[in-house]
C-alpha cells in the first residue's frame, strides 16, 4: 500500500491527541517516583528519582497510610459487588429483553424515573436504614450499596439482548428448553462481551466512589477503609505535602490491575460484538 | 390526553372487577376460604396443600409479628413525627447516662415508611389469597386435581421466571433506592434542619413551607431564589455540553480510529483506555492539582510568558490563570477537562457500535451510488442513534446528576466572589447536585436539599421522558434483531 | 457486640455499689465482691498527625485506670475541621471523646452533642482526684471561657496555639520592619519576594475589623451578631480601604485557603500569617533566618492600628450519646492534663492551655510558641455561628482579587452590607 500524506496526518493527529489524553497520567507516574514528599510545582518531571514512594506505600504503614489494608478492602469489596451485580444486571436484562409479561412496562419505567433521583439526595436515608440494620461500618454494608441498586443499570445489557435473533430462543422453546434453561444455554453464552463489561463496570464501583464510603465507614478507623476514602485523605490539606508523591503511587497501584482489567475489556468489547451474538 | 384517561379507566375497570370477584369469593366461597380471612392458609391446608399453606401461614405470622412488635412502635406516631424529647441525666454510680424513652423523628418517618410499604404488599398476596382460595373451592367443585406444590414450584423457572429474575434486584432497589427517596420525599415537608434534628431534637410536619421559600422568596435568605435559578441555568447548561461534547467526540475518535488505514488500531485505543482506567478521584484530584493557581501548568504558562501576554490583554488580573477558581475559566475548564474523563469511554461504546453496523445495508446503499455522506447520514446515523440514543438520554440525566467532577475538581478551592450566591452557600461553578450536598453537609439542612431534590427529579423527567418517549416509541427493539 | 455492651454494663454496675456500698440507695443491685474489674470499650478521634503520640496518651491511660477497670481504647482518624460535620451527621456513631476547635462548641453544645463535664464532677473526684473546678483553674481562662456554653463546661480545654501569627525569614526582613504592613511589604517587594496571608477565610480577615474594634457574637439560636458595616472605632469601609491597599501592594500575595503549607514550601514567600500547623513548613522554606512574631500594625487612614487576631483552642469533649460517658470523661481529662499538655508540646510543640506548663521555660525558649504567648496580648475569640464563614469567604475573596476599588465607598459599602445580611441569616 501506498503511504499517503493523508495518512501521516491521521497518525500525526491521534498521536498528539494521545499526547494530550496521557499528559496527566505521565505525570501521576513521574510524580510517583518522586524523592520529594509534596507537590511540585517548578518542573514537570521530579529533581530526583526514588522508590521511596512505593516503599512507604506497601511496607510502612502509618496511621495515615495504611494502603494494603484499604487495598485488600477494597477488593474483597469489589469481588462480591461484581458478582452481585452482574447477576442482577443480567438478571433484570432477560426479564426486561426476552420476556413478555404484565409489569414489564410499569416496571421500565419506574426504571427510568429512579434514575432520575440524584444519589446524593437519599444518602442520609440509606444510611440510617443501614444503621439500623446494623451495617454501617462494615464492608458488607457498602457491598449492598453498591449492588443491590445495581438491577437499575440494565440498560445497555438489555440493548445488547434485544439484539439477541429471537429465532434462537423459539428454536429451544420448541425443544422443550424452559425459560431458565434458554437464560443459562442460550442468552448468557451468548452475552459474552456484554457479560465482561458489566463485570469490570462493577468491579470498578468501590475504587471509585469515596462520597457513599466515607459515609459509611465513619468509625474513623483508617485500616477499615478503602483506597478510595483512604486516598482521598492524603490529600486533606494538612497532610497534602507530606504525602502527595505517596497519594500517586497510590493511584499508580490501582491503576494498574483496573487497566489490565480494562484492556480485557476491550478486547471482548470489540472481538465480542462483532463476531458474537448479530452473526452468530 | 385521551390515552391517560383510558389508562385511568382500565386501572379502574381492573379494580372494580377485582373487586366483584372479591364479593362473589366471600358470597359463595365454603367455610376454609371464609376461614382464610383470619388464617390465610386454610383454604390450602383444606386442600390438602400443606406446603403452600405453611409458607402463607409463615408469611402471615411474619407480617403479624412485624406489624406488633416493629411497627407499633413507629406509625401511631407518624401524625407528629413524635412528641418526647430526647432527656438524659448521667448517673456516676453506673458511670453512665440514663435516657428517657425518646422519640427520634426521622426513625418514625423512614420505618412507618418502611411499614406502610409491608403492609400494603400484604394486602395485595392478602386479597389475592382470598380469590385463590376461591378458586381452588370452584376447581374442586370441576373435579379439577389441583397443582402439585413441585409444578408451581416449576413455574418459577418458566412462564414465571421473571418473577424469579426479578425478585432480589427488586427487592434491592426497594430498600436501597425507592424507601430513602420517598423517605427524603416526605422530609421535604417537614422542617428537618440543623435546629431540629434527631436525636437531640424533633422535627415535624410543615406543609409546602419549603417550597414556597424557595419559590416565594421570604424565610431564609432573599437570595435563595437567585441562587437556585443561577445554579438552575448552569446546571442545564453544563448537562448539555457535558453530554454532547464526549458523545460526539467518542463517535469521532471511534471513526477516526476504525479508519481502514489506521495502523495499530488496537495500540491506539490502548492509550486512550489508560485515561479512565485511573479511578477518576484520582485522575480528578490529580488534574485539580496540575491545574492549580500555583501548580505545575501555571508555572509552564509562566515560564512561556503566556500569563503575561494574558494579563497584557486583559484576560486576567491575576499572577496565575484561575483555571479552575474563577468564573468563567472555570466553567470552560470543567467542560473541558470532563471531555477528557469522558471521550475514552464514549468511544469504547461507539467503537463497538460502529464495528456492528449492518454492513450488507451499507454495500447495498453504494451499489445504488450513494456517497458516503449519504451512507452516514441515512444508515450509520440512524442506527447508531438507535442503539445509542437511550444511552445519551441517561448520559444527560447523568451529566445533571454529574457529582464528581465538579465535586473534586472545585471542592475547597474554589471561592465564589458573588455575594448574593455566597450568602446562599452557592458558587458560580455549583450544580444543582453538588449545592444539595453543600447543604446538607455543611448546614444539615435537609428540607431544603429534598426540594431541590425533587425539583432536580422534575426537570430530568420532564427533559427526558418526552426524549425517551420519543425514541423507544413505536417499539423498536426488534427493528435491528 | 451487645452481650459484652451488656456484659460491661452489669460490670460497671457491681463494681461502682461495691465501691459506694452503704452510701447508695441502689444496694439492691446484686454486690458481686470477687475483686472483678468491668471491662470498658472507649472510642476515641484525634487528627491524623497526632496519632503516634494520642497511642501513647491512651496506653498510659489505660495501665494508670487499669486498677479500676480494663479499659480498651480505640483510636479513630478525624481531623478536628471536619469533626463537627462528622458528629453532627450521626451523633450516636461518633467517636466517646473527640477533640474538635473553639468555634464549633456552640454547634456541637446546641445539638446536644456534647456531654456536660459539671456533670462529671463526682466521677472526676472519685477517679482522678480532682473537682470540675480543679480543671478550670488549671487551665487559662480564654480557654475554659471557650470551653463554655450557657455557663456549662463542655469540654477540657487542651491547646491555647490555635490562632495565627507571623513567620517570617529574618535573613530577608529585619526585626524592625516586621513591625508594620508598610515596612514589612517594601521590604518584600525589595527582595523579590512576597508576604502571603489568607484573605478568603472569615478566620483570617476579620482580623482587621476586630483590630478596628469590630465585635462578632453569636445568639442562643445559632445565628450571628456582626456589625461590620457600621462604625466602631473605625468606620467598615476605612477598614475594608486599609485592607484593599495592603492586598494591592506588589509586595502581598493573597494565598487560597488551604494552600498556606505549599505556598511557604514552594520559597515564594519571604513571610506569611500562618499558625502553628506551618511551623515545620516555614523552618524548612526559612532555613536559619526562621522567625516568627506577632502581627504588624497597618494604617486606617493615617492612624497605626496593631492588628489583632483570632486566638482559638482546641479542646477534648465527651460524647453526649457515649455509652461509658464516665470512662470517657476520665479519659478526655488525662489526655488533657498538665503532664500530658506538657508532653504534647514536647512531642509536636503544640501550646498548652495549661498555666502551669505555660510557665516552663521551654515555651519562652521556643520561637513559635513565644510567638503565639506574644501575639495572644492582642488576641479576640471569635464566636460566630454557620453562617458566618461563607459570606466573609467570599468579602476576603472580592478584596483579594481587588473587584472592589478603594475609591467607591459606596461600592465598599453595599459589599460590606450584602455580607452582613447574609452572616445575619437565620439559621435553617
Amino acid at each position: 500500500m501506498k503511504i499517503k500524506f493523508s495518512d501521516i496526518l491521521r497518525h500525526l493527529f491521534l498521536a498528539f491527541l494521545a499526547l494530550i489524553w496521557l499528559i496527566p497520567i505521565v505525570w501521576l507516574v513521574a510524580t510517583s517516583f518522586s524523592k520529594y514528599t509534596g507537590m511540585n510545582t517548578s518542573t514537570f518531571f521530579p529533581e530526583e528519582w526514588s522508590l521511596i514512594n512505593y516503599k512507604n506505600l506497601l511496607f510502612a504503614s502509618d496511621s495515615v497510610t495504611q494502603f494494603p489494608s484499604w487495598f485488600k478492602n477494597t477488593f474483597v469489596i469489589a469481588c462480591a459487588t461484581c458478582v452481585v451485580s452482574t447477576a442482577f444486571v443480567l438478571m433484570v436484562a432477560y426479564a426486561t429483553s426476552c420476556m413478555k409479561f404484565k409489569m414489564r412496562k410499569t416496571l421500565m419505567n419506574i426504571g427510568i424515573t429512579l434514575n432520575l433521583f440524584p444519589a446524593v439526595l437519599s444518602m442520609i436515608a440509606v444510611y440510617f436504614i443501614l444503621k439500623a440494620l446494623d451495617l454501617t461500618n462494615n464492608h458488607l454494608g457498602l457491598i449492598l450499596i453498591y449492588s443491590a441498586t445495581s438491577g437499575l443499570g440494565y440498560l445497555i445489557a438489555k440493548g445488547f439482548m434485544d439484539t439477541v435473533p429471537e429465532s434462537l430462543r423459539e428454536a429451544a422453546y420448541l425443544d422443550g428448553a424452559s425459560e431458565a434453561r434458554v437464560f443459562f444455554t442460550i442468552v448468557i453464552p451468548m452475552s459474552k462481551p456484554i457479560i465482561v463489561y458489566t463485570i469490570i463496570s462493577s468491579f470498578l464501583v468501590p475504587w471509585m466512589d469515596f462520597v457513599f464510603a466515607t459515609l459509611m465507614l465513619n468509625s474513623g478507623i483508617s485500616s477499615n477503609w478503602t483506597v478510595a476514602i483512604g486516598l482521598n485523605n492524603m490529600l486533606d490539606r494538612m497532610l497534602l505535602n507530606q504525602y502527595f508523591t505517596q497519594f500517586c503511587a497510590g493511584g499508580v497501584l490501582i491503576s494498574i490491575p483496573i487497566s489490565i482489567l480494562f484492556l480485557i475489556m476491550q478486547k471482548f468489547y470489540v472481538e465480542g460484538i462483532t463476531g458474537g451474538a448479530v452473526k452468530g | 390526553m385521551k390515552t391517560v384517561t383510558n389508562k385511568f379507566s382500565n386501572i379502574f375497570d381492573s379494580i372494580m372487577s377485582g373487586l366483584s370477584k372479591y364479593k362473589e369469593a366471600i358470597v359463595k366461597g365454603d367455610l376454609f376460604v371464609k376461614l382464610s380471612f383470619l388464617w390465610m392458609g386454610a383454604g390450602y391446608f383444606r386442600r390438602k396443600q400443606y406446603i403452600k399453606s405453611l409458607i402463607i401461614t409463615l408469611f402471615e405470622i411474619a407480617v403479624l409479628v412485624f406489624t406488633f412488635t416493629f411497627a407499633i412502635q413507629y406509625v401511631p406516631k407518624f401524625g407528629t413525627l413524635g412528641t418526647v424529647k430526647q432527656e438524659s441525666v448521667f448517673n456516676p454510680i453506673t458511670m453512665q447516662k440514663e435516657f428517657n424513652n425518646y422519640d427520634n423523628s426521622f426513625q418514625i418517618l423512614l420505618f412507618s415508611l418502611v411499614s406502610f410499604i409491608v403492609w400494603a404488599i400484604f394486602l395485595v398476596v392478602y386479597i389475592r389469597n382470598i380469590y385463590r382460595q376461591y378458586q381452588l373451592q370452584l376447581d374442586e367443585q370441576n373435579g379439577k386435581a389441583p397443582e402439585k406444590f413441585k409444578d408451581y414450584m416449576n413455574k418459577f423457572l418458566n412462564s414465571k421466571f421473571h418473577i424469579t429474575l426479578l425478585a432480589l434486584p427488586v427487592l434491592g432497589i426497594s430498600l436501597f433506592i425507592i424507601i430513602p427517596l420517598i423517605a427524603m420525599i416526605f422530609v421535604a415537608f417537614t422542617n428537618y434542619d440543623q435546629k431540629h434534628m434527631p436525636p437531640t431534637e424533633l422535627f415535624t410536619w410543615v406543609g409546602f413551607n419549603n417550597f414556597v421559600q424557595l419559590f416565594g422568596g421570604g424565610g431564609i435568605t432573599s437570595t435563595f431564589g437567585y441562587a437556585f435559578v443561577r445554579v438552575l441555568i448552569w446546571t442545564l447548561v453544563w448537562a448539555v455540553f457535558a453530554t454532547f461534547t464526549t458523545y460526539i467526540g467518542g463517535i469521532l475518535l471511534a471513526s477516526l480510529i476504525n479508519n481502514k488505514r489506521v495502523k495499530l488500531k488496537k495500540m491506539w485505543r490502548t492509550l486512550f483506555v489508560i485515561t479512565i482506567a485511573v479511578p477518576q478521584f484520582v485522575s480528578l484530584l490529580l488534574v485539580k492539582n496540575f491545574f492549580a493557581d500555583g501548580g505545575i501548568v501555571n508555572t509552564i504558562c509562566a515560564n512561556i510568558g503566556l500569563i503575561d501576554w494574558l494579563r497584557d490583554i486583559g484576560m486576567i488580573n491575576t499572577t496565575y490563570i484561575p483555571f479552575l477558581t474563577s468564573p468563567g475559566w472555570a466553567h470552560v475548564m470543567v467542560i473541558l477537562i470532563n471531555i477528557w474523563v469522558g471521550v475514552p469511554y464514549q468511544m469504547l461504546i461507539a467503537t463497538g457500535v460502529l464495528m456492528n453496523l449492518p454492513n450488507d445495508q451499507i454495500e447495498s446503499a453504494r451499489m445504488d451510488g450513494a456517497n458516503s455522506f449519504q451512507i452516514f447520514r441515512h444508515i450509520t446515523m440512524p442506527y447508531v442513534l438507535f442503539i445509542t440514543g437511550p444511552a445519551l438520554v441517561t448520559d444527560f440525566v447523568r451529566n445533571i446528576n454529574n457529582f464528581n467532577v465538579i465535586f473534586l475538581l472545585t471542592n475547597n478551592t474554589y471561592t465564589t466572589s458573588n455575594q448574593a450566591l455566597a450568602n446562599s452557600q452557592a458558587k458560580e461553578i455549583d450544580l444543582l447536585v453538588t449545592w444539595l450536598f453543600t447543604l446538607t453537609r455543611d448546614n444539615y439542612n435537609y428540607k431544603m436539599a429534598a426540594v431541590i431534590g425533587i425539583v432536580v427529579f422534575v426537570i430530568s423527567a420532564v427533559c427526558t421522558l418526552v426524549v425517551f418517549k420519543r425514541l423507544t416509541s413505536g417499539d423498536k427493539e426488534g427493528a435491528y434483531r | 457486640m451487645n452481650k459484652k455492651r451488656i456484659l460491661s454494663v452489669l460490670l460497671c454496675a457491681t463494681m461502682a455499689t461495691s465501691i459506694f456500698a452503704g452510701c447508695t440507695q441502689k444496694q439492691n443491685q446484686s454486690p458481686n465482691n470477687n475483686g472483678e474489674k468491668p471491662s470498658v470499650n472507649l472510642t476515641m478521634w484525634g487528627q491524623e498527625q497526632d496519632q503516634q503520640m494520642l497511642q501513647g496518651m491512651i496506653d498510659d491511660f489505660e495501665k494508670e485506670y487499669s486498677k479500676y477497670a480494663d479499659i480498651k481504647v480505640e483510636l479513630g482518624v478525624q481531623s478536628d475541621a471536619k469533626a463537627r460535620d462528622r458528629i453532627l451527621t450521626d451523633q450516636e456513631a461518633a467517636a466517646d471523646v473527640f477533640s474538635f476547635p473553639s468555634d464549633r462548641i456552640q454547634d456541637l453544645a446546641s445539638a446536644g452533642a456534647l456531654q456536660s463535664i459539671d456533670d462529671m464532677s463526682p466521677v472526676l473526684e472519685q477517679y482522678a482526684g480532682k473537682t470540675v473546678d480543679d480543671v478550670k483553674k488549671a487551665n487559662i481562662e480564654g480557654s475554659v471561657e471557650a470551653a463554655t456554653y450557657d455557663n456549662t463546661l463542655y469540654a477540657f480545654p487542651m491547646t491555647a496555639d490555635n490562632g495565627y501569627f507571623l513567620y517570617y525569614d529574618k535573613n530577608v526582613i529585619s526585626e524592625d520592619e516586621v513591625k508594620s504592613w508598610d515596612t514589612l511589604l517594601s521590604a518584600a517587594e525589595k527582595s523579590g519576594k512576597k508576604v502571603g496571608m489568607i484573605l478568603a477565610s472569615g478566620w483570617y480577615n476579620a482580623s482587621f475589623f476586630y483590630s478596628a474594634g469590630f465585635t462578632t457574637s453569636q445568639n442562643k439560636d445559632g445565628t450571628t451578631n456582626i456589625d461590620w458595616n457600621g462604625t466602631a472605632d473605625y468606620s467598615g469601609v476605612e477598614v475594608t480601604q486599609s485592607m484593599l491597599k495592603i492586598a494591592s501592594n506588589p509586595g502581598f500575595m493573597p494565598i487560597a485557603d488551604g494552600d498556606m503549607s505549599n505556598q511557604i514550601a514552594s520559597g515564594k514567600l519571604c513571610a506569611a500569617i500562618s499558625g502553628t500547623w506551618d511551623a515545620n513548613a516555614a523552618q524548612t522554606a526559612f532555613g536559619d533566618g526562621f522567625a516568627a512574631t506577632k502581627l504588624p500594625s497597618f494604617k486606617i487612614g493615617d492612624k497605626d492600628v496593631q492588628q489583632k487576631a483570632v486566638v482559638g483552642y482546641k479542646m477534648i469533649g465527651v460524647n453526649a450519646h457515649s455509652k461509658n460517658a464516665g470512662w470517657a470523661a476520665l479519659l478526655a481529662d488525662f489526655i488533657t492534663n498538665e503532664d500530658q499538655q506538657k508532653a504534647r508540646f514536647e512531642i509536636r510543640q503544640i501550646g498548652p492551655s495549661n498555666k502551669k506548663v505555660l510557665e516552663d521555660p521551654m515555651i519562652s525558649e521556643n520561637i513559635t510558641a513565644s510567638a503565639v504567648v506574644e501575639q495572644s496580648k492582642f488576641g479576640v475569640r471569635q464566636d460566630v455561628g454557620n453562617n458566618f464563614w461563607a459570606p466573609t469567604k467570599t468579602f476576603g475573596e472580592i478584596v483579594a482579587k481587588g473587584q472592589l476599588k478603594a475609591d467607591d465607598t459606596a461600592g465598599i459599602q453595599k459589599a460590606l452590607d450584602t455580607m452582613v445580611e447574609g452572616v445575619k441569616a437565620p439559621i435553617e
